[in-house]
């Protein structure tokens, strides 16, 4: 069963279309990955899930937790928006059961606020007000906000954006304890190396159309091994007019080479070994950072 | 109503009433509105009481010692306060000094001595001075015998100080009096007799009377003149500052939430309409804690001052009904407000025009109160935005209205304010999680017709 079903959906804001006849699925219990430039339509897509947005007048159905769109239950679903903010004045406990209560709960209400706040480290900040907290940290008070009355369905858009990296492990372990306990996680990214370690399933939207969709193995199956990763002694220059090679993307110790179709890995290796001492050589599949990149990059 | 409009209205409360400004504002309010009317009953009694020195020329040679001598009595007595010790002059000494012509009566003559008279005023040797003219006391059958031309004055009053008119007035009186003895004189008529027979009649002020349940005829009381004034005074006031206090903060509060990215979060738990009615109810919770306060304040102060019998108790239901409904109405359109913009500059632009609705009670009520039954008072009492303040002004006075009328003003106010929730609520969906521009007048239009 699917969490999340969008079918030909679109969204017009005056004359501009930021999404256009989507449609994706998103299986039970999954960890779904929503991936693309800025602009490209993700927050739109996200809000229209959340019923912040309507799709356009006559678009297709959207199905959440097998309910219709009109009727589906925004209480179980939990929402981190990607611009965030808390009642500044309110203490930090008065501002989670408050959220709590929105959803729907009435008893009970200390137990899970409590957990959540020792979970993250937060429990000695539980009665001073937000106002108080450093950004991290109210960052991480927004995160429980969104997961404080357990929802079936996590949406988070940009959830590790601005975090430090230990933040961004304790989120990470959070979620990854969510999904274990049965919920469904949608969310967006902008880095590749966390959608690629973490995600079941990657939809790619660029300019409101889905140009990718499915695990990470089937994307890369569909670019095949056409990527060489080398180093060579030496500064690496004149890389890009080796025979077979398309484009080079240069991260000084490595250098990722993506050939053009029909290559040969090999004519490439000897065309390299004649340039310097060859230390590395790799034939492998695109990166999800590559794919991204060879999609969203403007056409010289 | 849903539990998560409680929620969010038992928030919405919390906070107004948990802050410093909401404190302030509560004593504030009642201290700026009725500091005007305090200031200037402390500062009644401080009165510059230097001496006034005026010169009377009097050209008909008759009038002026009967008016110095009226000086020296209003100086003697009229100007003090009190007995004994406690005797304080409260107002200035009128000390006047005759001044005659130093020859013939000649227009030339006349004009240098109201020139000299004009720099010694000029130099404060005098505060003013008046001319009698020769035939002031002769003027009223002339007067009488060419009524069709327009009368000059009979006295010619001059000072530097146009806006003191306490000397002119007091004069005004003193020679009217004397005048009307000099010409009663001299048509050799009794002076005393035309007097008391002239003298004015008191016309007492008083309600109906009515027939009670025994069938005994209930006379009539006399009408309070001071209440039937200020008790609708106060209840108008009372009304307009619980709306600012209350609804007022309301485009603060959900322009903070936009600001602040707080909305996108509410509006993913509760839909925009649930967020709206929350906010509004709680600001009707504020409302009612202030009538609470500012009513048992009232009725304490007035039981403390001996007029607790005046506190208008049978109002109080219509008063809270009305006041709940125009927070809902105006909060409702100051939400849309403060949903529709992006900061607090912009918010002005809109605020404006609103803020005018608001005040037009504030323009009309005295008319309202001197003939509350009139066809302009009910025809204002039924403009829906001006009703709840006006239909309780025109209650509160005698003998108050038919009683369909203050049903018929809630139901027309509720229509209204439910017609107001529902375009604000379309505002709002559409404007708390927009940035950028803000709206022109026509756009919001546009979205509060097709949502």
């Amino acid at each position: 069963m699917n969490a999340v079903e969008l079918e030909r959906i679109s969204k017009t804001f005056k004359s501009v279309k930021a999404v256009d006849d989507l449609s994706l699925s998103v299986p039970e219990g999954s960890i779904y990955g929503f991936i693309g430039p800025n602009g490209s339509g993700k927050t739109t897509t996200l809000r229209m899930i959340m019923r912040i947005y309507y799709p356009d007048l006559g678009s297709g159905a959207i199905r959440i937790l097998g309910r219709d769109h009109s009727a589906a239950a925004n209480d179980r679903i939990g929402y981190l928006p990607e611009e965030r903010g808390l009642y500044r004045k309110m203490k930090v406990r008065d501002l989670l059961k408050f959220f709590l209560e929105l959803h729907g709960h009435r008893r009970n209400l200390s137990e899970p606020i409590q957990s959540w706040l020792a979970r993250l480290r937060l429990s000695d900040w539980a009665d001073k007000k937000v106002e108080t907290l450093s950004k991290g940290m109210s960052q991480r008070i927004q995160f429980i906000a969104a997961v404080v009355h357990s929802p079936k369905l996590l949406i988070l858009d940009e959830p590790f954006s601005g975090l430090d990296p230990v933040s961004t492990e304790d989120l990470r372990e959070a979620i990854l304890d969510l999904r274990r306990g049965g919920a469904t996680i949608l969310f967006s990214t902008h880095d590749m190396h966390m959608a690629e370690k973490m995600c079941d399933y990657v939809l790619m939207i660029y300019q409101g159309r889905k140009v990718l969709d499915g695990t990470l193995e089937s994307i890369q199956a569909r670019y095949g091994a056409d990527t060489l990763r080398v180093a060579v002694e030496g500064n690496g220059q004149g890389l890009t007019s080796l025979p077979g090679v398309e484009r080079v993307a240069d991260f000084g110790r490595l250098a990722e080479l993506k050939m053009s179709d029909g290559a040969d890995p090999q004519r490439v290796l000897e065309a390299l070994i004649g340039r310097g001492r060859v230390t590395h050589f790799e034939v492998t599949r695109p990166t999800l950072h590559d794919i991204f990149v060879r999609i969203a990059r403007p056409k010289e | 109503m849903t539990r998560k409009t409680i929620v969010i209205a038992v928030r919405e409360y919390q906070a107004a009433i948990r802050t410093k400004t909401f404190l302030v504002s509560l004593i504030l309010m009642p201290v700026f509105m009725g500091g005007s009317i305090g200031v200037q009953v402390l500062l009644r009694d401080k009165v510059d009481t230097t001496d006034k020195r005026i010169a009377l020329v009097d050209m008909t040679g008759r009038l002026a010692t009967a008016v110095l001598a009226d000086a020296e009595r209003r100086n003697a007595t009229d100007i003090f306060q009190g007995d004994g010790t406690a005797r304080k002059q409260m107002q200035p000494r009128f000390v006047f000094e005759a001044a005659a012509l130093p020859g013939e009566t000649t227009p030339e003559a006349l004009q240098a001595l109201t020139l000299e008279l004009s720099d010694r005023v000029r130099k404060r040797e005098l505060f003013a001075f008046a001319i009698i003219p020769a035939d002031a006391i002769s003027r009223a059958s002339a007067s009488a015998a060419a009524p069709a031309t327009t009368p000059s004055a009979d006295v010619a009053y001059h000072s530097n100080s146009p806006t003191y008119d306490d000397v002119r007035r007091w004069l005004t009186g003193v020679l009217t009096k004397h005048t009307h003895e000099a010409r009663l004189s001299d048509a050799n008529v009794d002076t005393k007799l035309v007097m008391n027979a002239l003298s004015p009649l008191r016309v007492d002020n008083l309600g109906l009377v009515s027939r009670e349940a025994t069938g005994e005829i209930k006379a009539a009381e006399k009408t309070n003149e001071l209440a039937t004034f200020f008790i609708p005074f106060g209840l108008l006031m009372l009304m307009f500052m619980v709306v600012m206090i209350s609804a007022q903060p309301l485009l603060q509060s959900v322009l903070e939430e936009k600001m602040q990215r707080i909305a996108e979060v509410l509006v993913a738990c509760a839909s925009p309409f649930e967020l709206m009615m929350g906010k509004l109810l709680g600001t009707a919770g504020v409302s009612l804690t202030i009538v609470c306060v500012y009513l048992l304040g009232g009725l304490f102060a007035m039981e403390r001052l001996g007029v607790a019998g005046l506190f208008p108790k049978h109002l109080i239901g219509w008063f809270i009904l009305y006041q709940c409904l125009a927070v809902l109405m105006f909060g409702s359109m100051f939400s849309a407000v403060g949903a529709a913009v992006n900061d607090l500059k912009e918010a002005q632009n809109l605020v404006t025009p609103l803020m005018l609705v608001v005040v037009v009670p504030l323009f009309i009520w005295f008319n309202v109160v001197k003939e509350p039954n009139a066809s302009f008072s009910v025809i204002a009492s039924f403009f829906p935005f001006a009703t709840p303040m006006l239909m309780i002004v025109r209650m509160a006075v005698p003998p108050g209205v038919p009683a369909w009328q203050p049903a018929v003003g809630a139901l027309s106010v509720l229509a209204t304010t439910v017609a107001c929730v529902f375009a604000a609520g379309r505002v709002f969906r559409i404007g708390i999680l927009m940035q950028g521009k803000a709206p022109k007048l026509r756009e919001l239009i546009g979205w509060m017709l097709r949502g």
